[in-house]
């Protein structure tokens, strides 16, 4: 099977510059009720009847359960089930798993217990307080085994295994060659080289996940209230887990507190409040809280350890990349190799680079395994490269600007394939960079730079020019493996447009509001597309009985895919109506246009109908419409992916799966203390191109948001454990820190719009540029502002203690070298 | 995150208070501000059986000087005395401290006297009252004794409070005459300090350094007196060059905790850098209060 | 079992008197007791404040608050500021022109919080929201929009002749 080459439709500006909401900053449709505490977050929702749960966790990263007694807590008044995780598999399955080795995981541990936080027994009680008094009643005799918690200790073959149904602790290793690498390399005339550290980090939304659960034991279903995200995707999954009818499996959608890829399944949660029901016959809710959330939340990033080379020419030119990576799974390995086949879709970044070599080990360790998280493992790649092409510049002399611009790929080669076979959609790298030089003014910035110096501070001014890949295709998640589980294709989204019989319209969206901003998306195509003002269009959300498939946000896909959606599901209702009414006016159908929310025949505006007048034939008029037009005027249409192929069976091209491809450059000002260091980000620009704006405002919301994520991971998030006992050191939001307002710098954004030629409107993804761009941009800051005391950043976060330590060792090699 | 069951009691008196401290002995806590103990008792760390809220206590929440001190009552919030022009005027270095303690809206809760009986080693006004030489007032079932700074401190977390006490005041040498600064390094801005140093300096008639008292948080089980810097500045000439040699005594005979934010070395390291920033801001306002008196 | 307290205390106005575990917390109790759902539980440990409310006037985290401290005070949450007509009370309102939240979950703790400010400092700066708003964690919007917010609603409430903890006449909108 080889890689289909897609027609490419060229993006028609004059309909771009036509349009009339597209592009537009309308204020938000779901402001209000998130204003007024009137959301409907999971936890929000009560229903009769309902108890409350709590888990009691594993202190130890590796133990074997010798005992557990419950029956201390069994009898405390308020409580009405406990359970092990031997009872709980009485009533459910392990959870899905993607991946193809054996490594099952319960939603409660049973035997053995493999990361600090990992569930031991969860009660069901009539508060969560009593909940909690019930999990202190547990007495559980654990035989703690030795802490697996160095990936590279554990990769060896004596290491102590993580999961004896392994060979091993490495659960998964490829390497794949895209091009002639080894030929590249060879003709290379210089070599770069850099190891680099990129430290586990969490989505950590401030709504933790949560779900109600209710069975009825009576017909064998089960309803659940939950923050999940794949509901409309694949809810077969979680009917399996909680082992009910998939037809009897109904998932209703709350309103969610963020998720920052953290909530796509939110498995363990489901499980376990699905087995308290079950177990009680009662509906019961688990809201994780935030200590749960920290040790056992599937929302954790990569953790990378990269041994990386750029082979380039005497002229500055790179000719191929090869990147070796460790990466810390965790203990478990539900999602697979997942956050590396999200990073093959841009790995050679905006840049010609010919050929690729990609080396993964996923090693398993006694922590929490990898979810998904912001980037979704492209965060690091996006670090890596970028530290490799200042690298290069340093090593060769070269301007770091300049040697980007001989480098890059040129506006006139899209669609360009990389050598993955994932392929961009358009660009104009050097545009957007030529943009934030001069918003940043980076020459005025020199000049505070050498002032600072001569007063003994350390000023840098950052550069990253960066991919944003969106809009995934399912093929990711399976195509490193020969014998995939599961080697799906489809990554659609749905919407039901209904419009009632006074001409208003509802639209019923397949996904959860996620805490962007699907509603105002969808009016403003709906208006778009009808002539109407968006403010009359109803949005409303379906659950998993009434909604068609829907992979909902994720991967910076949801505004691509719900234009496209939406645009397809108007296209068929307008036909509708224009048919309709031409008949009743006995005019041509192709002489009748439906605009400003009117259905007009060509050459007599009078014989106008309304959209009320056509949606009242459309509902009850079905003898007097034309012949063959059934009753009613909805439409539910599922957009698939509209530019994807299928990996090749060699894997030495992985087909297109990302090709929405956002870029952005960000050039950051911090201040380093180099005697405490303690990094300053003084002020922030970045110009950013996705396309076609659709809401220039929440698209800047979405980016500012993910810079100061950025932020965070390049200064200040990161899971700790400790070396010794393997104990999570960073169990609260006092270890584990958010940025907060005091490190948010002024942030400067402008756009470029090169819109896509694969997308409705041109428009392109937006949801993860910031932090996909900002930790690595603010690492070049770093570099820059210490440039005298020779430091080169190659791990992240910098924390304090990490940049005193990088500038004792500079200093110490200089001294050396003298 | 829900705290066990406890007994909830609102004394009028601080004799109340204490008689309640007094039955329970060491099941009982004392409520005050909250923003420390509530949030252990979230994570069940603290499950104290009795909670002697002491809110309802008419006239603990003063701020004044008494007797050529100045007393800070048990129920004075931190941002009372961040804001207090006495506390200013008499005691700079404890309105500085205050100012890094968390955010606004913690600090209208908690409490001066809470943050030195909770005795937190990486806190702010811990060390600040150890730097300002002041005392508690300790209220018990038979008497009231006051304790000096010096020997309140145990360990982490750990008073010399016996069961029944409850610290009704502090009391804080007046200082008009010190210059005071207090400097830290906090990983996120209203976090506590990896390492905080506060530090008094006055000048005698000729400029030198007659005094100097440096205290700091971070950096041991209860916060730290830096007696070799003190020795060394005390008749020294305030110049940087002989701050800078005096600092460097910091980090002896420190023995640091490590924790995500930070190692024992890295501790060390600030605990230099944080005395000499102290002590040049200190000298340099000490100087500029000679100049204007 | 502790002895329940008895207390009153009043919510958006409203007088309650009650009956409580001492352990209740004040945001479980709102949440719980009184179905305000406004106030969310972010971290449970004083870190977040997305459960921030005003109690007598000042922005308090209530998960760090027992109810049973609070007999005979004044308590108001987020669901006091609109009108029940719809109108959205000034501070809202710039939220919303600034896109000063995403999710929504923190965005009731900042309000509150920025009731207060605009109670004392009505045109307030950058830098007095971030003296009042700092401890405030939102994971979404990288805060600049929230900050240009805050300062946003003090024009639109002095042209409203509202207070920051008054809602607004019903039909009136800035």
């Amino acid at each position: 099977m080889s890689s289909v080459e897609k027609p490419v439709r060229r993006p028609d500006r004059a309909a771009l510059q036509d349009r009339r909401w597209v592009g537009r900053s309308i204020p938000r449709k779901e402001d209000p009720k998130l204003l007024t505490g009137r959301a409907a977050y999971v936890g929000d929702v009560s229903v009769p009847g309902l108890l409350d749960a709590a888990v009691l966790r594993s202190p130890y990263a590796n133990a074997r359960i010798r005992s557990i007694d419950t029956s201390r807590a069994k009898a405390l008044p308020g409580v009405v089930a406990v359970l092990t995780g031997a009872d709980a598999a009485e009533v459910i399955e392990p959870m899905t798993a993607f991946c193809a080795e054996p490594v099952p995981q319960h939603a409660i541990a049973i035997d053995r217990v493999r990361f600090p936080g990992e569930a031991v027994a969860a009660v069901a009680a009539t508060s969560r307080y009593v909940a909690e008094d019930a999990c202190a009643l547990i007495d559980v005799d654990y035989e703690v085994l030795p802490a697996i918690v160095d990936p590279i200790a554990a990769m060896d073959a004596e290491s102590p295994r993580v999961h004896d149904t392994l060979d091993g602790n490495v659960v998964f290793h490829r390497r794949v060659d895209f091009g002639d690498v080894d030929g590249d390399f060879a003709r290379a005339d210089h070599v770069v080289r850099r190891t680099a550290r990129w430290h586990r980090m969490g989505a950590q939304p401030l709504e933790t996940a949560g779900t109600i659960a209710s069975f009825d034991p009576f017909s064998q279903s089960m309803t659940l209230w939950s923050n999940t995200n794949f509901y409309n995707f694949l809810p077969w999954t979680f009917a399996n887990m909680l082992r009910v009818p998939s037809n009897r499996l109904r998932v209703v959608p709350c309103t969610v507190g963020g998720s920052f890829g953290s909530k796509h399944l939110t498995n363990k949660v489901i499980a376990i409040a699905g087995a308290l029901s079950k177990a009680t016959g009662r509906p019961v809710k688990f809201m994780e809280d935030r200590a749960d959330n920290l040790a056992a939340n599937d929302n954790v990033g990569p953790d990378r350890i990269y041994d990386a080379g750029l082979a380039v020419t005497g002229d500055g030119e790179f000719i191929a990349l090869r990147l070796e990576i460790v990466d810390d799974y965790g203990a478990y390995f539900q999602f697979a190799h997942g956050q590396h086949g999200n990073a093959l879709s841009q790995p050679t970044g905006p840049y010609r680079i010919g050929s690729l070599s990609y080396e993964i080990s996923c090693v398993l360790t006694n922590k929490v395994q990898q979810g998904f998280f912001r980037g979704a493992g492209a965060d690091p790649g996006n670090f890596i490269l970028e530290r490799l092409v200042d690298a290069a510049a340093d090593e060769l002399r070269l301007d770091r600007v300049e040697i980007r611009r001989r480098n890059f790929i040129r506006p006139e080669q899209f669609p360009y394939k990389i050598p993955t076979g994932n392929t961009y959609d358009s660009g104009n790298y050097e545009g957007v960079l030529d943009r934030a030089l001069a918003l940043a003014d980076v020459d005025a910035w020199r000049g505070e730079q050498e002032k600072a110096r001569a007063e003994g501070r350390y000023i840098g001014i950052g550069l990253a020019s960066c991919q944003e890949r969106s809009g995934y295709n399912a093929t990711e998640w399976w195509f490193l493996y020969d014998k995939p589980p599961l080697p799906a294709t489809s990554t659609p989204e749905s919407v039901k447009i209904d419009v009632s019989a006074f001409g208003q319209i509802r639209v019923e969206l397949g996904c959860p509001l996620w805490g962007n901003s699907p509603e105002t998306v969808v009016s403003q195509v709906v208006a778009e597309e009808f002539g109407i003002d968006p403010g009359e269009v109803s949005v409303t959300y379906s659950d998993s009985t009434s909604g068609a498939i829907s992979a909902g946000p994720g991967g910076s896909r949801l505004t691509v895919m719900l234009s496209g959606a939406v645009r397809g599901a108007s296209r068929t209702i307008k036909d509708k109506m224009i048919r309709i009414a031409a008949h009743s006016m006995e005019a041509d159908p192709a002489d009748v246009k439906l605009v400003d929310g009117q259905v007009r025949p060509k050459g007599t505006p009078s014989k106008a109908m309304s959209m009320g007048d056509v949606a009242m034939l459309a509902h009850l008029f079905k003898e007097t419409n034309p012949e063959g037009e059934d009753s009613g005027l909805v439409t539910t249409f599922t957009y698939d992916h509209p530019y994807a192929s299928l990996p090749s069976d060699d894997r030495k091209d992985l087909g297109a799966f990302y090709p929405f491809v956002s870029h952005a450059c960000h050039i950051p000002i911090v201040e380093v203390d180099v005697e405490t260091g303690v990094v300053k980000v003084l002020k922030y620009y970045a110009v950013n191109d996705c396309g076609t704006l659709m809401n220039p405002k929440l698209v800047e919301g979405q980016i500012m948001g993910g810079i100061v994520q950025g932020i965070g991971a390049a200064l200040m998030e990161e899971y700790r454990y400790d070396q010794e006992d393997g104990s999570l050191e960073t169990g609260t939001f006092r270890e584990y820190l958010l940025p907060s307002m005091h490190e948010a710098p002024e942030i400067v954004i402008e756009h470029q719009e090169t819109p896509s030629p694969f997308s409705e409107f041109g428009v392109k993804g937006a949801g993860e540029g910031g932090r996909l761009v900002a930790p690595t941009a603010i690492a070049s800051a770093i570099d820059d502002a210490l440039k005298p005391l020779g430091v080169t950043v190659n791990e992240l976060p910098m924390t304090p203690e990490r940049v005193v330590a990088a500038i004792a060792e500079a200093r110490a090699s200089a001294a050396g070298d003298a | 995150m829900k705290p066990a069951p406890f007994d909830y009691v609102a004394p009028r008196t601080v004799e109340e208070a204490v008689d309640h401290l007094t039955r329970h002995g060491a099941d009982a806590r004392v409520l005050a501000g909250g923003q420390s103990l509530v949030r252990l008792m979230n994570t069940r760390l603290a499950t104290p059986a009795v909670l002697v809220d002491i809110n309802r206590i008419d006239g603990l929440d003063g701020i004044a000087l008494e007797n050529g001190s100045l007393r800070i009552g048990a129920l004075a919030r931190q941002r009372a005395a961040e804001l207090s022009e006495v506390v200013h005027n008499e005691a700079s270095l404890l309105a500085q401290a205050s100012a890094h303690v968390a955010h606004a809206s913690v600090r209208r809760r908690g409490t001066v006297v809470g943050s030195i009986a909770f005795a937190d080693p990486s806190a702010e006004l811990p060390a600040a009252l150890l730097a300002l030489d002041g005392e508690a007032i300790v209220t018990g079932p038979d008497s009231e004794r006051t304790v000096a700074a010096a020997d309140l401190f145990t360990g982490a977390f750990e008073t010399s409070l016996r069961e029944g006490e409850l610290i009704s005041a502090i009391r804080v040498p007046r200082r008009p005459d010190a210059g005071a600064a207090w400097t830290e390094v906090a990983r996120r801005e209203g976090d506590l300090p990896v390492c905080g140093a506060g530090a008094l300096v006055t000048l005698d008639a000729n400029g030198a350094i007659a005094s100097a008292r440096i205290a700091l948080c971070g950096v041991g089980a209860t916060p730290v007196r830096a007696m070799a810097v003190e020795e060394a500045l005390t008749g020294a000439e305030p110049t940087e060059d002989a701050i800078v040699a005096a600092a460097e005594r910091a980090a002896r005979d420190l023995d640091p905790p490590s924790d995500p934010h930070g190692s024992a070395a890295y501790r060390r390291h600030l605990a230099v850098a944080m005395t000499r920033r102290s002590v040049l801001r200190a000298a340099e306002r000490a100087r500029e209060g000679a100049a204007n008196a | 079992m502790p002895e329940k307290v008895r207390l009153s205390i009043t919510v958006n106005g409203v007088e309650h008197d009650v009956l409580v575990e001492p352990r209740t917390l004040l945001l479980d109790f709102l949440r719980d007791e009184l179905d305000l759902k406004g106030a969310h539980a972010g971290c449970e440990h004083g870190v977040c404040a997305a459960c921030t409310v005003l109690v007598d006037g000042e922005a308090t985290r209530s998960c760090l608050m027992f109810v049973a401290q609070l007999d005979g005070a004044a308590v108001r949450t987020v669901e006091s500021l609109a009108a029940a007509d719809g109108t959205l009370h000034p501070i809202q309102q710039a939220f919303m022109q600034e896109h000063g939240l995403q999710c929504g979950f923190c965005t009731p703790g900042m309000l509150m919080a920025a009731c207060e400010l605009l109670e004392h400092t009505p045109m307030p700066e950058p830098d007095d929201v971030r003296e009042a708003l700092g401890g405030n964690i939102c994971r979404c919007t990288g805060y600049q929009n929230i900050v240009n917010a805050v300062c946003a609603a003090g024009p639109l409430l002095a042209a409203n002749v509202g207070t920051p903890t008054a809602p607004p006449a019903q039909g009136v909108s800035a």
